[in-house]
């Protein structure tokens, strides 16, 4: 069973053109160059569909790093483990 | 950035159609940047007055599912008419193979949508013409640069009707009005060749929209397409590429217990399994009454199970709720074979390549093994409730194509003379005895406007008889016939059994002396005969009357064309000219020589035909 966080990176990884590997608490819109608007819109409807949540306005313009993408999908009672 | 692994984002993405995988294969394709000679480049342009991009990742995806590499030029937001009316756009310099223009009605009229309640009946109507003229210019203007097929889509119907449950009431008011508008874009349309709907409207509806997130991205980015209807939508988009590159499959291949009806027969034997005008067995007869609806569009039926043959002939036999007969089956294999072997005997059986069967199955292990053993074949998993079977293969796509001809109506029949006929041959004795028993007739004209759909058919789905699979819209076989240095030239063949219908092209090209041969195609129901000789014989002797001396022509090989290799050099041609993309092969003619039809073949010439041999 694949862990939270692994699904996450995964999903981070598919929409930026990274390598899971290479997504950390360090992974944000500055620190991404190919996180521009138009992949911000793909990756939340990746989000979505991936956690089977809906994002509300406010977080679909939040969630600009991989810490806030965490908490924000906290909010909506998904789950990650304490370790990592 | 991640080192580009195109294949193993495909099987990832053939895995599991998530959007992340979509966006994943997006993402190594830009990697790659460019078409390979397995992968060969797909060109679309986009027009469009909203933000389409969440969808690109699912179109480029199922691109590359088709087998192309795609190309995409996206013009800037809203600029269609421009776009279309400047000679020397970017559109035009791009040389799309496809057009999609996508039109999202809000944007359009936004007094329609959102203030129709204050416009006057003189309003809407104007309106309602306004925008029609709009679509209808875009294309005529288009079709003045390109051939290009136009993928155009239709407007849904609002979520939320302007007068609430009054607007159900009258055709006057605002969903009628939309209904209106659709049909009188399509009416406009219609005399238009290569322009095709993408029904938006259906789509929409069968995923409900209006949902909160299509409106956020709505308000937020002009994004009315919300997260789930992007995946159904892209591949709406695809089918027609599919549809139009001969990767539509012909043949459905079914399992019997838990597929067609509910349990095992060998076990609770015919009056135990379920079938029937009640819940389950009723689910398994909507099922039955699909599959005769793919039956009635041409798909071929084939069974593969594992049974005892009586047991389930039984059940066709004697179950009175069955809604699909023995006869609509072409062929089955029904044993304790493993599935992957008796599919490819199927395929064989049939004459039809690996990759044009789709098998429905409900075992997992089945399909696991028939996925991993025979890639080539689409596999159905039948999962969960028996009331979801249907629509699986309603949304499937596998089977669609952009014309239906009164050959695709008849196809089963047409499998089933064929087994006739291997019969005939098995008592006949000799090859030749048999085929002048069958007391063969082959037509053979020059295309035109009855024709030209079912020609243009066959360059699209044509795949193992065919020695330069080139690919023709209907379109461009118009433009192509009108040509004074070209011929369009189709054979129909008959025999005493069945009429097989037109199965036969070949496209000539006259350069002075030189005729080139550009495209020559079978069928391959209509192949073992000799009447491609006898359609050979026909682009010989018309290039002879042109005052040609020599003809010539290309055999382009592909993966299934194989069997063709050598049909020129058994025809007398010499090679000539040898690249990476195939070899070309010519011959000297003869002057004063007819050349012959076979002996068993009675040739009759279509009115114009004959008129040009007596010249």
């Amino acid at each position: 069973m694949q862990t939270t966080e692994t699904r996450l990176k995964q999903v981070m990884a598919d929409v930026l053109g990274l390598e899971p590997a290479e997504v950390s608490d360090a992974t944000s819109v500055d620190s991404v160059p190919e996180w521009d608007s138009l992949r911000h819109m793909n990756l939340v409807l990746a989000l979505e569909a991936e956690f089977n949540v809906t994002l509300s306005d406010e977080q679909s313009v939040q969630i600009l790093s991989y810490p806030l993408i965490k908490a924000v999908l906290q909010e909506h009672q998904v789950s990650f483990s304490q370790e990592a | 950035m991640c080192k580009p692994d195109l294949n193993a984002a495909i099987s990832r993405l053939a895995g599991g159609l998530t959007y992340a995988s979509y966006n994943a294969l997006a993402n190594a394709l830009e990697a790659v940047g460019q078409p390979a000679s397995d992968l060969p480049a797909l060109r679309v342009a986009i027009l469009r007055n909203f933000t389409i991009e969440p969808m690109l990742p699912v179109l480029k995806g199922e691109i590359a599912l088709a087998g192309f590499f795609p190309e995409l030029y996206l013009a800037d937001y809203d600029v269609i008419a421009q776009a279309t009316l400047d000679p020397g756009s970017a559109l035009y310099r791009f040389q799309p193979d496809y057009i999609i223009i996508a039109q999202w009605l809000e944007s359009l009229a936004p007094d329609l949508m959102n203030r129709f309640v204050s416009l006057t009946p003189e309003q809407v109507t104007a309106e309602v013409t306004r925008i029609a003229d709009l679509t209808n210019e875009i294309v005529l203007s288009l079709r003045r640069h390109t051939p290009a097929p136009i993928l155009l889509n239709n407007f849904p119907l609002p979520a939320f009707p302007a007068l609430g449950i009054l607007d159900a009431q009258a055709e006057f008011y605002q969903t009628q009005t939309i209904q209106a508008l659709n049909l009188e874009r399509m009416r406009r349309l219609r005399s238009q060749r290569d322009v095709f709907w993408v029904d938006y409207l259906s789509v929409l509806a069968r995923l409900g929209a209006g949902q909160n997130s299509d409106e956020r991205d709505w308000q937020m980015s002009r994004a009315p397409l919300g997260g789930h209807t992007l995946i159904p939508l892209g591949q709406e988009y695809a089918k027609f590429v599919r549809a139009l590159r001969g990767k539509a499959r012909k043949c459905l291949v079914l399992d019997c217990d838990n597929t067609l009806w509910g349990g095992v027969v060998g076990e609770e034997g015919v009056g135990g399994i379920q079938l029937g005008s009640t819940y389950p067995g009723s689910c398994y007869q909507a099922f039955q009454r699909e599959i005769l609806n793919l039956h009635d569009r041409g798909v071929i039926l084939a069974m593969c199970s594992k049974n005892n043959e009586a047991d389930v002939l039984e059940v066709f036999q004697t179950h009175p709720d069955m809604v699909l007969r023995e006869a609509d089956f072409a062929t089955w294999q029904i044993n304790w074979d493993d599935k992957a072997s008796n599919l490819a005997r199927i395929a064989q059986d049939l004459n039809i390549g690996l990759d044009s069967l789709v098998l429905a199955d409900d075992s997992a292990f089945e399909c696991g093994q028939v996925r991993q053993q025979l890639p080539q074949i689409a596999v159905i998993q039948l999962s969960g409730s028996p009331s979801t079977y249907r629509n699986r293969l309603r949304t499937c796509g596998y089977f669609d194509t952009l014309t239906l001809s009164s050959e695709d109506r008849e196809r089963n029949q047409m499998y089933r003379a064929e087994a006739q006929r291997k019969h005939l041959f098995e008592a006949a004795g000799s090859l030749e005895a048999y085929l002048l028993q069958l007391d063969l007739i082959a037509e053979i004209g020059r295309v035109d406007g009855l024709t030209s759909a079912r020609v243009a058919q066959l360059t699209q789905k044509t795949n193992q008889f065919n020695l330069t699979t080139r690919r023709y819209s209907e379109g461009e076989i118009q433009a192509l016939a009108g040509r004074p240095d070209a011929d369009i030239f189709y054979l129909r063949l008959r025999d005493k059994i069945s009429d097989l219908g037109l199965v036969g092209v070949a496209i000539s090209r006259y350069h002075g002396e030189q005729t080139e041969i550009d495209t020559f195609l079978f069928s391959c129901r209509a192949l073992g005969r000799g009447a491609e000789q006898a359609l050979l014989a026909q682009v010989l002797n018309a290039a002879r009357q042109r005052g040609s001396t020599s003809v010539s022509g290309w055999y382009r090989p592909t993966k299934k064309n194989g069997q063709v290799a050598d049909f020129y050099g058994r025809h007398g041609f010499q090679l000539t000219a040898e690249d990476a993309a195939g070899g070309h092969w010519e011959l000297k003619l003869e002057r004063d020589r007819p050349y012959p039809t076979p002996k068993w073949i009675r040739l009759e010439l279509h009115a114009q035909e004959a008129q040009h041999a007596n010249h």
